[in-house]
């Protein structure tokens, strides 16, 4: 694995979030080291989303403090959090449909590049960005699809879009929920790659169910259970832990 | 109004020099207000919770529930006590058939589609009324053995006000109980988490489906019959209650029964104390509170927190035809509108090229960024009212008068966009057309607009100092400029870097977010200008007709721009003016004819939302791209998730 820092780049304390009485997140208190790649696992309903979403300010919290390098970014707004270099994908493949998938990629170059809020200007202003959104595109292997409607895109496909339009933002943080998520094997093995390659110099958050991958990708993980920190350490550390063994019963692994 | 009178006369001095008889009295009608949106909101609230439908009938269907009991007497000599079953069964059957005809096709549909259908529904309904009973209100009597009065001194009660408060009272109860604590309200409630789940538990969920649009509508009916021996039995009676009740849901939140009841009465009875101590403002009272509630707490009183939905209501995708089509077609109409005074009526093409811009400023948020405003007639009314002022009373040259009518229509665009951007789909509509409304009662109360009257006989005064627009070619063409330069600049935004941003937010909102957009500014942005292109429209169209009245800025005109849209093609550049044309057109032919106009408006929305959501240059667009034989583009929009 790459040689990683000790300073925790992100970092949340007595983390709790309630939803209408319940406890999604019970005093969760987490550090993600600069440039590991980190995830998130536990049985379903453990609160990961809930987690993923609370880091990323898509919810607020009910209690407690995220901090990004020290800066405490708990009342912060998400397009903000976006904008100090942590940014997340979904679960459910987010991406602009009616766009081509160059112009997907387009939109998340154009706030960096200052080209957000002219709205006297013609469209043509944008084409310096289409030159780095064709070599991003192409990092993915979605050059044969670029000028296609990216609602059309197969489901792998539609992935790897949103993560070539995460890139765009060149952010140092980057939050991925269930990457995996409804892909077949051949489609893993090529976000396994993809993931290996664009962590190189950044730090990763994942959530996860396929252990596999964990195992493959991960320098470190944390599981939880009932919006708790259940056990942390590496794969090998995690995965030896009775408490986890038990957690996971029946749900069986990879 | 002789309550309104008397409060004049004390106005200014300390509350305990009310009369104690004053206030208590507007506390009673307050509370009877109360139970009519109590039980109005906590139908809506039924019906939206499993249907996810806004019934836009509801007033429509509250104002049958009285006429039906007063043609039940008037016709069959049926008295109170039977109608107050009969009328309301009468107008469950009625909403029976709507359901099962109409609804029931839209429901996988975006659910703007559903308010727009009841829209179409509560036209058709009101306006057949009113053409069969005329608009006059007529009297019903109270039943023999609730009048009379309770005399307390310091409040006279009559009876029968007593009796429907607690009428109103026990219905919510009862569908209170219905709901929480039988086995029926308990399917209800599970199937509007997941009406799928509960089908393969063996529930008929299309009959829950019918059951709850026929309670709720027959809610709607027993409130109606309630009413009618208070206020007249008139065919316009729901019309103007309708949109309070949205207003009331709106604060109120639509997460709960209680809630929809609480918030009904505690609205009631501000409204009444307002009339005590500033009744100016009693009309607008409520939809203060609809605005306030949402500054500070966007979900409203009782509603859960607003959860973000993952994609926005994609209701409309922009029809894009290659250059090589738009050329011819952009070269025809161009030579068409140059030609077009010559044989037709100078002034009406005026008239038409100013709902074209109209409707194009409204498109610009419903095709381009997905909100559906059902309020944009205050912008395009409060800039009529402005320019007309300007011209008529300061006497400013046209240009400065339009200035200042754009001015105002942005200014209110701003505040609108400020409280409703944060919520999305119907919320936004509603909310859009109860701040409409309140628009609508300013210039209702404001001196200088003349109530009714409105502002007539305005001058059309030289433009820039050197065009008579009293010639009509010479106004005709200076609008025909005018406008093409408002659609041009249009153009150029929604083609530019910040409309691209647009594009990216409708469909994808929280997606924008995560990239770090501030979505709300964009929207905002969006919503301001097309309330300047509105009202723009708005004041060349005073110039035109030269009046300014309240039809400029009531709900209905606001409903009639989004009918242009939807006819001529939502998210089409150029459809929404086609579809100006075809409606004004329609309406001055019509002028003449037996059939109601409300009625043709409220038909042609059913159709439109039924059976030809593309709208007219949708279809043209669809067919010239499967002829032009882009196969490919063809399958793309068959295909595509999206409608229209």
């Amino acid at each position: 694995m790459s040689s990683q820092s000790e300073a925790p780049v992100l970092r949340a304390t007595k983390l709790v979030r309630e939803f209408y009485g319940f406890r999604a997140v019970n005093n969760l208190d987490i550090e993600i080291m600069e440039g590991h790649i980190h995830a998130l696992i536990g049985p379903n309903g453990a609160g990961k989303t809930t987690v993923f979403n609370l880091l990323t300010k898509t919810i607020p919290p009910t209690s407690g403090n995220i901090f990004l390098r020290g800066r405490d970014i708990t009342r912060m707004p998400a397009a903000d959090v976006a904008r100090q270099g942590l940014v997340r994908s979904f679960q459910i493949s987010a991406i602009f449909p009616s766009l081509t998938v160059l112009e997907n990629v387009v939109v998340a170059l154009q706030r960096p590049a200052g080209l957000a809020t002219q709205l006297w200007r013609s469209r043509r202003a944008l084409n310096p960005l289409y030159g780095r959104a064709e070599e991003l595109i192409d990092s993915v292997g979605l050059s044969a699809w670029a000028t296609r409607q990216a609602g059309e895109l197969p489901y792998g496909r539609k992935r790897a879009l949103e993560i070539a339009t995460t890139l765009a933002l060149s952010p140092d943080v980057l939050l991925l929920d269930e990457p995996m998520a409804g892909m077949g094997r051949e489609d893993i093995d090529d976000m396994v790659e993809l993931i290996r390659k664009v962590a190189k110099g950044k730090t990763v958050v994942m959530v996860e169910h396929n252990l596999g991958v964990v195992s493959r990708l991960c320098d470190r993980v944390t599981v939880l259970a009932r919006g708790e920190t259940l056990a942390e350490g590496t794969y090998a550390d995690v995965s030896a832990d009775p408490r986890v063994r038990e957690a996971y019963m029946g749900n069986g692994h990879a | 109004m002789p309550v309104a009178a008397n409060s004049k006369v004390i106005w200014g001095s300390n509350m305990f020099s009310y009369p104690i008889q004053l206030i208590m009295g507007q506390l009673l009608i307050g509370v009877i207000n109360g139970a009519f949106y109590a039980v109005l909101s906590l139908g809506l609230a039924v019906i939206f919770g499993l249907l996810r439908v806004i019934n836009f009938a509801h007033g429509a269907q509250y104002m049958l529930g009285a006429v039906t009991a007063w043609l039940l007497l008037r016709y069959l000599g049926i008295g109170y006590w039977p109608a107050l079953v009969l009328a309301p069964a009468i107008v469950g059957l009625l909403a029976f058939v709507i359901e099962r005809l109409l609804l029931r096709r839209i429901y996988n549909l975006d659910h703007l589609y559903g308010l727009l259908l009841t829209f179409g529904l509560a036209l058709i309904i009101e306006g057949s009324m009113r053409h069969w009973l005329g608009a006059a209100g007529k009297p019903y009597a109270p039943p023999a053995l609730l009048t009379g009065v309770w005399n307390f001194g310091i409040v006279i009660v009559p009876i029968y006000r007593a009796f429907i408060v607690s009428a109103a009272l026990v219905v919510c109860l009862a569908v209170w109980l219905l709901i929480e604590k039988t086995k029926i309200g308990s399917y209800l409630r599970a199937a509007t988490e997941n009406a799928s789940l509960v089908e393969t538990f063996g529930v008929n969920v299309p009959i829950l489906l019918s059951a709850t649009y026929v309670l709720g509508a027959m809610l709607a009916a027993f409130a109606g019959v309630l009413a009618a021996p208070i206020y007249q039995v008139s065919p316009l009676m729901g019309s103007h209650l309708i949109i309070i009740v949205f207003a009331v849901v709106v604060a109120g939140g639509m997460g709960s029964i209680m809630g929809a009841v609480v918030t009904g009465f505690a609205l009631g009875i501000l409204e009444g104390l307002t009339k005590v101590f500033y009744p100016q403002a009693s009309t607008v009272v409520i939809f203060l509170v609809m605005a306030l509630v949402l500054l500070f707490r966007p979900a409203g009183l009782f509603g859960r927190d607003v959860a973000a939905s993952t994609a926005a209501p994609a209701l409309a995708t922009a029809g894009k035809l290659s250059r090589k089509a738009l050329v011819p077609i952009a070269v025809i109409a161009a030579l068409f509108l140059l030609a077009a005074p010559f044989f037709i009526y100078p002034t009406f093409a005026t008239r038409l090229l100013c709902f074209a811009l109209f409707a194009c400023a409204f498109n610009l948020l419903i095709g381009y960024v997905g909100l559906l405003s059902f309020g944009h007639a205050a912008f395009f009314g409060g800039s009529a009212y402005i320019t007309a002022h300007a011209l008529k009373i300061w006497g400013f040259p046209p240009e400065v008068a339009i200035l200042a009518g754009v001015v105002l229509a942005s200014a209110i665009g701003f505040i609108f966009g400020i409280l409703a951007i944060r919520r999305q789909g119907i919320y936004f509509a509603m909310i859009t057309l109860a701040l409409g409304q309140m628009v609508y009662f300013c210039f209702l109360q404001a001196p200088f607009a003349g109530g009714e009257d409105g502002i007539q006989a305005v001058p059309r005064g030289m433009l820039f100092g050197m065009i008579d627009l009293y010639h009509p070619f010479a106004l005709y063409y200076s609008v025909l400029a005018i406008v093409g330069l408002a659609l041009a600049a249009t153009w150029r935004i929604l083609n530019s870097p910040f409309g691209s941003i647009l594009g990216a937010v409708r469909d994808n909102e929280l997606r924008a977010v995560s990239l770090g957009y501030h979505v709300h500014r964009y929207k905002l942005g969006a919503f301001v200008i097309s309330a300047a292109l509105a009202g723009l429209a708005g004041s060349l169209k005073v110039i035109t007709v030269q009046i300014a009245s309240l039809t400029d800025v009531t709900w209905q005109m606001s409903g009639e721009v989004v009918l242009m849209t939807l006819l001529g093609g939502m998210g089409t550049f150029f459809g929404p003016a086609v579809g100006a044309a075809v409606i004004t057109v329609i309406e001055h032919y019509l002028a003449g004819f037996t059939v109601p106009a409300p009625v043709v408006t409220g038909g042609l929305f059913v159709i439109c939302v039924l059976v030809f959501r593309r709208g007219i240059v949708g279809e043209i667009i669809m067919l010239l791209r499967i002829r032009g034989g882009s196969k490919t583009q063809a399958k793309d929009a068959a295909t595509s998730p999206v409608h229209v």
